[in-house]
């Protein structure tokens, strides 16, 4: 172990912040989409990998930069999540949402498999943006420049969405359809385009939590399978379909893996499943779930 | 639930299926014996997920924790098969029990991530206690043991003998579905509270389906890991639960046989697919038969197949709405 | 009525029955006989080895002559997908329908898979493509052969190659916490020891970890002169590309413990400047570059053989001649044979299947890997830093932990 000392665990706390960061925005779009839709995406995972692919990809054959990947991949990714809620999910809506979660695994299977005939299973290149390579020092300790920009990203792109949905008449709109679909309808909102767009939406975060990640972490068709899992965990944790429980759920968990680290090293992978089972068992709702609304 | 003749006369032919199956040609018999085994597991899981309606992502805790706990024991000396399987089950149970105990609490989606998570646990505990486990290598051993004397290591033996215990696991699960038992759990399936407000304590009965599901998965997963004397992580990953689930619902939840022909199509499908010329794409075949199944063919083939054949009478469990399953319980 | 339900539940029956597959070869004694090359088609290790190690061993086959003993022989290529339960299935499947050799079996979990069903059914198998030592320790077996590397050969050539030099004393080690990891760590510390050499510290990080910065940070700190990158697959990809990030390449020496010219070819810049050891590299000397040159040739697209692939075409020129000169295929007959026998070819120098353990010992290499702009032409990645002789590059006898069962 390195040595133990308060620098060490305050730049575990960065770590952490940026594994956070990564989670708070997987875990974002996953509550955003089963708050409206009833659905737990399983291809989430998936929908992160191929914002990773697009950003490959858009470097490979067209030079597109970092930074404008940063948009374009949610863009690309989260109108392909729309094509995919239109052509198949929204078929098994009036169903139980077991049917959704088992076609959405099954898209994983295809997607996964697909992407791996197109780029093979060993990896695919993507450098630091050259902006961003190097250390800053923070005073306490060097650190890359990049891991402080995944932070300052993730914090405000989470501070934006909450915004938007908890303070924005938009937002409001989406929150209505989520409590009450019908009452919705009933005042002339088209919930169908709302439910796409939410769904588009939700996937679209996800695609961007993949392009940060593709300087960091190799970028891999099977990517998608190391993060899914904890993600349902976090965002069982702050809450289905919490937008703050996610957020918050999501760089605490980080910093908490990153710190349970420094404390007992073992433990550190399986510290956010124990987390969650002590919060289902004692605090079903999640830490932010709202008083739940009738099924 | 296949009642009454046409229950038995699916049973009988399965039965005599599983009977000619290693003389079959172009059957290679420890493929046989894999697929009796997945048949089994798929059995167990359609006792939780037909009789309770809750979707367990976790059933590989019981089926590779069971095969990794009679494989260990194999490896410790013992050298009786069924004392071999009934420490898996063993294990099998009181994991059971004691998941059980935390997540019937909860249903829907709390109840599948709480198995999804559990099973990760046991995941990583596996890959560390390499000591134990075998780590990444998985665990080995020479021999499946005997059984009273008699050596277990002929293929043709040991695939009758797992038949043998499948057919008796199956009837068992049989039994449970048209017991008083299983009519409870029936009737609260139908509508939970009402079944609370008669009295019942619906959760010991779910607790119980539970436990009779992760028991039987064990045997089937300490059957699985004797026959090819080894224990590897892969049946302890979360996606040998996914594809526990697809078997059974390519089956037919609800129909106890269903599964066993889903646990059949999937896996001759998938053995034979990875050999052929598109066999690395083996993923993408199944995936899309998977979501062919869940878009348009929702019962499963054996699900689909009875509805054919009795439109006017549909079966308590094949109505489209799985009752209860996902959404979040707030009690 | 019942009788047509029992015709339908039949047809359903024989639906089920039919996609089984063609009927199997029966295994006569004038029949063909097979080689089953059981490896990783399509995940991970299928660039590694996959298509390319069954190409190999059929040139093999062809360079032979086709045929020994007067029977043809088929080269079987079977995908074990990464699970050792399959591996196990399929090899005593191969083994049951008439493979007399299963061969490859790259990925440890696979290998040890199929080495237990190899001494179920007495047939030979030799692994090329898995690392772990336990092949030709705890798990050994009368037959099976190890024949490309192992984790003792990768340490003990890359750890004494820096720890000579006298920037190579301190090392710091990215080590994971699983059974691969602490044997790499226990074999890379036994070769740092005679030359005066150590790890300063070493961090076991948990499974599932894929953020090495905190323990990046630490070397920093720690400054030793050598980072010992000890873990593999993707754990590695992200390690190194982190290191990158914080620029650790250009403050001490890199030295990785596994890694394979195809993974070099699918992330250059990411393992530019790190050491490692192989066992064969296709540009080594004329006579490899001629055989890397027909294999590339047969493949296509440029791409260049990996030491495994080489090492499967050894191992199936070298146990076809064994069949010759014992005259049998029978694996007691063959495995006699082998059984210290020395031999040299292009992929193995000096090489002896050793009969202590069943280790096949031969030349091994330190090498540097190129940055992109160093390369003199596609996939030379490698710079041949020094030759390993067998007597130090492998366990020695003395140490070796197979209690043997022949």
């Amino acid at each position: 172990m390195p040595q133990v000392t308060p620098d060490y665990v305050l730049l575990q706390v960065f770590n952490g912040l940026v594994n956070g960061g990564f989670y708070a925005l997987l875990a974002l779009g996953l509550s955003i989409i089963f708050g409206m839709l009833r659905i737990v995406n399983f291809a989430h995972g998936t929908m992160y990998m191929l914002g990773a692919f697009v950003a490959y990809y858009g470097a490979q054959e067209i030079h597109l930069p970092f930074f404008a990947a940063l948009i374009v991949a949610p863009v690309i990714v989260g109108a392909f999540g729309l094509l995919l809620e239109v052509t198949l999910l929204r078929r098994l809506y009036g169903l139980d949402p077991l049917y959704n979660l088992l076609l959405t695994f099954a898209i994983v299977l295809v997607l996964e498999d697909l992407m791996r005939l197109a780029a093979g299973a060993l990896g695919s290149p993507y450098e630091t943006p050259a902006l961003l390579a190097g250390v800053t020092n923070l005073g306490f300790t060097e650190y890359p420049a990049y891991r402080l920009f995944v932070i300052v990203v993730s914090v405000i792109v989470c501070g934006v969405v909450y915004f938007v949905i908890e303070r924005t008449p938009v937002g409001a709109r989406i929150r209505a359809a989520t409590e009450n679909p019908a009452l919705t309808r009933a005042f002339g909102i088209d919930t169908s385009r709302l439910v796409s767009a939410t769904f588009a939406f939700g996937v679209g975060l996800a695609a961007l939590a993949g392009v940060l990640a593709a300087p960091n972490t190799n970028v891999t068709p099977t990517m998608g399978d190391s993060v899914i899992i904890n993600t349902f965990a976090i965002v069982v944790i702050g809450g289905l379909g919490s937008i703050a429980g996610s957020i918050v759920a999501g760089f605490a968990l980080g910093v908490i893996a990153a710190v349970g680290a420094v404390v007992y090293p073992p433990i550190s992978n399986t510290l956010i499943f124990i987390v969650m089972v002590l919060v289902i068992m004692f605090r079903p709702a999640g830490l932010f779930g709202a008083a739940e609304r009738a099924a | 639930m296949i009642a009454g003749r046409r229950g038995a006369l699916v049973g009988v032919a399965l039965l005599a299926i599983g009977l000619v199956l290693p003389f079959v040609p172009g059957v290679y018999i420890v493929f046989a014996i894999d697929l009796v085994c997945f048949a089994l597991v798929a059995v167990a899981f359609d006792m939780l997920l037909g009789f309770t309606g809750l979707l367990s992502f976790g059933h590989a805790l019981f089926w590779g924790g069971a095969g990794y706990v009679a494989t260990i024991a194999i490896a410790h000396g013992v050298t009786s098969f069924p004392l071999a399987v009934v420490a898996g089950a063993a294990y099998a149970f009181v994991l059971s029990a004691a998941v059980g105990a935390i997540a019937v609490r909860r249903s829907g989606i709390y109840f599948a991530m709480i198995t999804l998570a559990i099973g990760e646990i046991q995941y990583f505990l596996a890959f560390q206690l390499d000591d134990l486990t075998g780590g990444e290598n998985g665990l080995s051993v020479t021999t499946r043991g005997t059984l009273f004397g008699l050596s277990l290591e002929n293929d043709r033996v040991y695939y009758y003998l797992v038949l043998f215990v499948a057919v008796l696991g199956t009837a068992f699960a049989l039994r449970v579905a048209n017991s008083p038992y299983g009519a409870v759990l029936a009737a609260m399936r139908e509508n939970e509270s009402r079944a609370k407000s008669i009295g019942y304590d619906t959760e010991r009965f779910k607790l119980g389906a539970f436990v009779m599901s992760g028991t039987l998965a064990g045997v089937a997963g300490a059957l699985y890991a004797i026959a090819n004397r080894l224990a590897s992580l892969d049946a302890v990953d979360w996606h040998t639960s996914g594809t526990i689930v697809m078997m059974t619902i390519l089956g037919g939840i609800g129909t106890i046989y269903g599964p066993i022909v889903g646990a059949a199509v999937f896996q001759s499908l998938d053995f034979f697919v990875s050999k052929t010329a598109i066999g690395d794409k083996t993923n993408i075949v199944m995936g899309l038969v998977f979501a062919a199944v869940i878009l348009v063919a929702r019962r499963g083939i054996v699900g689909e197949l009875l509805r054919a054949l009795a439109p006017r009478r549909p079966l308590p469990l094949q109505d489209d709405d799985l009752p209860g399953a996902l959404v979040p319980d707030p009690s | 009525m019942n009788t047509s339900r029992f015709c339908l539940a039949l047809a359903a029956a024989s639906a089920i029955v039919l996609p089984l597959g063609a009927p199997l070869g029966v295994a006569a004694d004038d029949g063909p006989i097979k080689i089953a090359v059981i490896t990783d088609m399509s995940g991970v290790y299928a660039a590694l080895s996959g298509q390319g190690a069954v190409e190999a061993t059929k040139m093999a086959v062809e360079d032979f002559g086709g045929k020994v003993l007067g029977r043809t022989i088929e080269v079987d290529g079977i995908d074990h997908r990464n699970k050792g339960d399959e591996a196990a299935a399929k090899a005593a499947e191969a083994y049951d329908g008439g493979a007399e050799l299963a061969l490859d079996m790259t990925n440890s979990a696979t290998a040890l898979a199929v080495a237990g069903v190899a001494k179920q059914k007495h047939k030979l198998a030799i692994v090329t493509g898995a690392g772990s030592s336990a092949i030709t320790g705890a798990s050994c077996n009368r037959y099976t052969y190890h024949y490309a590397y192992d984790t003792y050969a990768l340490a003990s050539s890359t750890g004494r190659n820096i720890a000579r030099q006298s920037d190579g004393k301190t090392w710091y080690g990215i080590v994971p916490n699983y059974a691969f990891g602490t044997q790499m760590l226990a074999d890379f510390t036994a070769a740092l020891e005679p030359e005066g050499a150590k790890f300063i510290h070493a961090d076991m990080i948990p499974l599932g970890n894929t953020d090495f910065s905190s323990y990046l940070l630490a070397a920093k700190a720690a400054n030793p002169q050598v980072l010992g990158i000890l873990n593999a697959g993707a754990d590695t990809v992200n390690t190194m590309k982190q290191v990158k990030q914080f620029g650790l390449d250009k403050q001490m020496k890199i030295a990785v413990g596994l890694l394979f010219l195809s993974d070099v070819d699918a992330l250059p810049d990411v393992f530019s400047g790190s050491r490692i050891t192989t066992s064969w590299y296709w540009n080594e000397d004329k006579p490899s570059r001629a055989w890397a040159d027909r294999f590339t040739q047969r493949v296509g697209n440029g791409v260049r053989p990996t030491d495994i692939q080489a090492a499967d075409y050894s191992a199936t020129t070298q146990w076809l001649n064994a069949v010759k000169a014992v005259g049998s295929v029978d694996a007691d007959k063959v495995q006699q044979y082998l059984d210290g026998h020395q031999f040299n070819d292009f992929y193995a120098h000096a090489a002896e299947w050793r009969a202590r353990d069943h280790r096949v010992t031969h030349e091994m290499y330190v090498v540097d890997v190129l940055d992109k702009s160093k390369i003199k032409e596609p996939h030379a990645w490698f710079k041949i830093v020094q030759v390993i002789p067998p007597s130090r590059a492998f366990r020695p006898e003395s140490q070796s932990k197979c209690v043997k069962d022949w």
